[in-house]
């Protein structure tokens, strides 16, 4: 214990180390959570902008003013709540319409996937349906929107090879979601399951790489290694330790960088609407989850990258014995998969989600299923599960890595 | 307690690093004398057991050492050549946590560390960063550390490189003062160092001990080859040319040269006692013993 404590103070003590905390909270936090909610998100747009984004630094108002208006429909998604909203947009200037973060959206994707039908092909108006629809005919939201999932599982059986089995799974599934969907402004949700919480991870793993890659190598680069390994716990117990406080260091980088975007979160968007379920957000989305329940989906999913990605790093770390490589190792392994996308063959798209902090959380929105030994598993388990096995597979291989006598 | 070396081997690829050293090391203060490349850093790292040797083993009391483990680090204490620290810790940090890694419990290790700094005379710096330290003083750190564990094995790659005259005095009566029961090995290439406090000296070249003993029998070896010529000026330098120079001291408008020769140089030539120096000289020639 005394060891741990040591060598996790002794990773604290490095000025990368801060440097890099400081700049992943202030990307995160600041940047991707206080200032998108209070600026360049949710801030209202407006000609008399303040952003190159368009939008005023007036986000916590604004919020405040799309949450009212979202509590004048009611709290259950209904046909005449439906009607309500489209009613109120046609009958607003322009100006409030631009104002995006109100349900607007949300409404628009609805009214293009379940009334195609009703669009206007003929004047070429090339205006959104929301504009023009007639709202009368804006009845059997429920029963559209099962039509609507009928079909995409169609696709998704023969773009996906989704067998029969799966897409009972993924009918049982949705079977369990309750209707009507309870209701409340739906873009704060939006915004932080699709775009905040989705993108943590992937932006916490560089500084993590910076961290962690030198777990190991940084000792062969001051040249302590030898030195280390004439010690009695220097060999094999140094491993563990340094291990497990990289480890901890992940958990606590978490820790900060999670809960300063829930604080964030909590101040700006509040608690409300926690109870709605995410096919608010999209439509065909089968989990019967409400959106506490994805966030806390998101949070295990980036937690557990975290320390699977921590896993790999400390791995590349203990065998290359060189602090550039293993660096460049690292961040290779969450930025190649994504440079090289669709020049990789299609099961090698498929494995590179496996990768710690390469897959998305927002799978949990799509109806994709994997196959181990012939059983269909719903894709969202496989990615919080197969990232962090990857990284403590990899820990035994970093200590002996370490451990090891040298050859040459 | 015996440290032995059993046709001890090392390769990197086609070239031959160590090539089949032996020897039997009981307690006592031993010289590892050669010049660069000679291979003992290599040889030192083995008995440290952090490189594997090609062939060959070490053993200490019997027991290979690769085998002990953990108990042959416990009473093993090393110093790299290449001295590594954590330069945001101070010289007391870096004590304390090296003394955790060799399992000392805290209180006792708390009060080793001050011994030993005092021991190197680092104490009014001990909280001061390493980084701020000159080369001398980050060797003294380095010798601390070797020796927070009260080693049985104690083993110092050019433990007085970047030592000053003084530092280096300190250095080797704290080891002849250490030594007692215990087995020290020290590498150097200067030979005074060696010659000042080693009971045994193993001369080391091309991987290979070509020479071992006493300082005093090692001296003796180049008995009767060894000259002091006192000539003019300009002839020095017809001298180092012919013959193997040890010294060269300016008397006036002469210099007395001391030469190392197998037959008597000139007529002017007379005898004198040998020392290590001219031994290592003799075997390595004044070229080889400059690398």
């Amino acid at each position: 214990m005394e060891l741990f404590a040591l060598e996790h103070k002794r990773l604290w003590r490095s000025t990368r180390v801060w440097i890099c905390v400081l700049l992943c909270f202030i990307y995160c936090v600041i940047y991707g959570g206080v200032l998108s909610y209070q600026w360049f998100v949710f801030g209202n747009v407006g000609i008399d902008s303040t952003s190159p984004y368009k939008n005023n630094f007036d986000g916590y108002s604004a919020i405040q003013d799309y949450k009212a208006q979202a509590d004048k429909y009611g709290d259950v998604w209904t046909d005449e709540a439906f009607q309500q909203m489209v009613k109120d947009f046609q009958t607003m200037e322009p100006p409030q319409q631009l104002q995006s973060m109100y349900d607007w959206q949300t409404v628009s994707s609805f009214l293009n996937n379940l009334y195609p039908e009703l669009m206007d092909m003929e004047s070429q108006t090339y205006q959104p349906l929301i504009h023009y629809v007639d709202t009368e005919k804006l009845t059997d939201f429920y029963e559209k929107r099962q039509e609507f999932l009928d079909y995409n599982l169609e696709v998704s059986r023969q773009n996906y090879l989704l067998t029969d089995e799966d897409v009972e799974t993924l009918r049982e599934m949705d079977s369990q979601i309750e209707e009507p969907y309870k209701y409340d402004w739906i873009q704060g949700w939006s915004h932080l399951l699709s775009t905040s919480l989705a993108s943590t991870g992937s932006l916490m793993a560089p500084f993590l790489a910076i961290v962690l890659a030198f777990t190991f190598s940084g000792e062969w680069h001051n040249s302590t290694a030898p030195l280390l390994h004439t010690t009695k716990h220097g060999w094999r117990k140094l491993a563990y330790v340094k291990v497990l406080s990289g480890l901890a260091f992940a958990v606590e980088l978490f820790v900060l960088i999670a809960g300063g975007e829930i604080l964030a979160q909590l101040v700006y968007l509040g608690t409300s609407g926690w109870d709605t379920p995410i096919q608010l957000i999209k439509l065909v989305a089968v989990a019967p989850w409400n959106m506490l329940q994805a966030e806390l989906y998101e949070l295990a999913f980036i937690f557990l990258g975290v320390i699977g990605y921590a896993g790999v790093v400390m791995l590349f770390s203990a065998l290359v014995k060189n602090n550039v490589l293993s660096l460049v190792f690292s961040l290779a392994l969450i930025e190649v998969p994504g440079l090289l996308g669709f020049y990789l063959p299609v099961w090698a798209q498929d494995a590179s989600q496996f990768i710690p902090l390469v897959g998305s959380p927002t799978d949990i929105f799509r109806m994709n299923m994997f196959h181990i030994f012939g059983k269909g598993v719903w894709m969202p388990w496989m990615l919080i599960t197969v990232p962090v096995l990857i990284g403590i597979v990899c820990t035994p291989f970093a200590i002996k890595g370490w451990a090891r006598r040298q050859k040459v | 307690m015996e440290l032995s070396i059993d046709r001890l081997t090392k390769h990197y690829g086609h070239k031959i690093a160590v090539d089949r050293v032996s020897a039997t090391l009981g307690p006592g203060v031993y010289g590892l004398l050669g010049a660069n490349g000679a291979g003992k850093t290599t040889l030192m790292r083995m008995l440290c057991a952090i490189l594997e040797p090609t062939s060959g083993e070490v053993r200490f009391d019997g027991k290979e050492v690769s085998g002990l483990g953990g108990a042959y680090r416990d009473v093993l204490g090393y110093l790299p050549q290449d001295f590594g620290y954590y330069p945001s810790y101070t010289a007391s940090e870096f004590l304390a946590y090296i003394a955790a890694l060799k399992g000392i419990p805290r209180e006792a290790a708390k009060k080793r560390v001050k011994e030993l700094l005092g021991m190197v005379e680092l104490e009014g710096v001990a909280n001061k960063k390493i980084k701020t330290f000159s080369g001398g003083m980050k060797q003294r750190v380095g010798i601390a550390q070797a020796l927070l564990n009260n080693p049985q094995v104690l083993i110092l790659d050019e433990p007085t490189s970047g030592l000053d005259p003084k530092e280096r005095v300190r250095l080797r009566n704290l080891l002849s003062e250490y030594a007692g029961n215990k087995i020290v090995i020290l590498s150097t290439h200067i030979v005074s160092d060696v010659e000042a406090i080693a009971d045994e000296v193993f001369v080391m070249n091309a991987g290979q001990f070509i020479m071992h003993g006493t300082v005093a029998e090692l001296a003796g070896q180049v008995k009767g080859k060894v000259w002091e010529l006192n000539v003019p000026r300009e002839q020095a330098h017809y001298w180092q040319e012919e013959v193997t120079v040890a010294n060269y001291r300016n008397e006036g408008e002469r210099v007395v040269l001391r030469i190392i020769s197998d037959e008597k140089p000139s007529d002017g030539a007379v005898p004198c006692e040998p020392i290590l120096d001219d031994a290592y000289l003799y075997y390595f020639g004044a070229k080889e013993a400059q690398r």
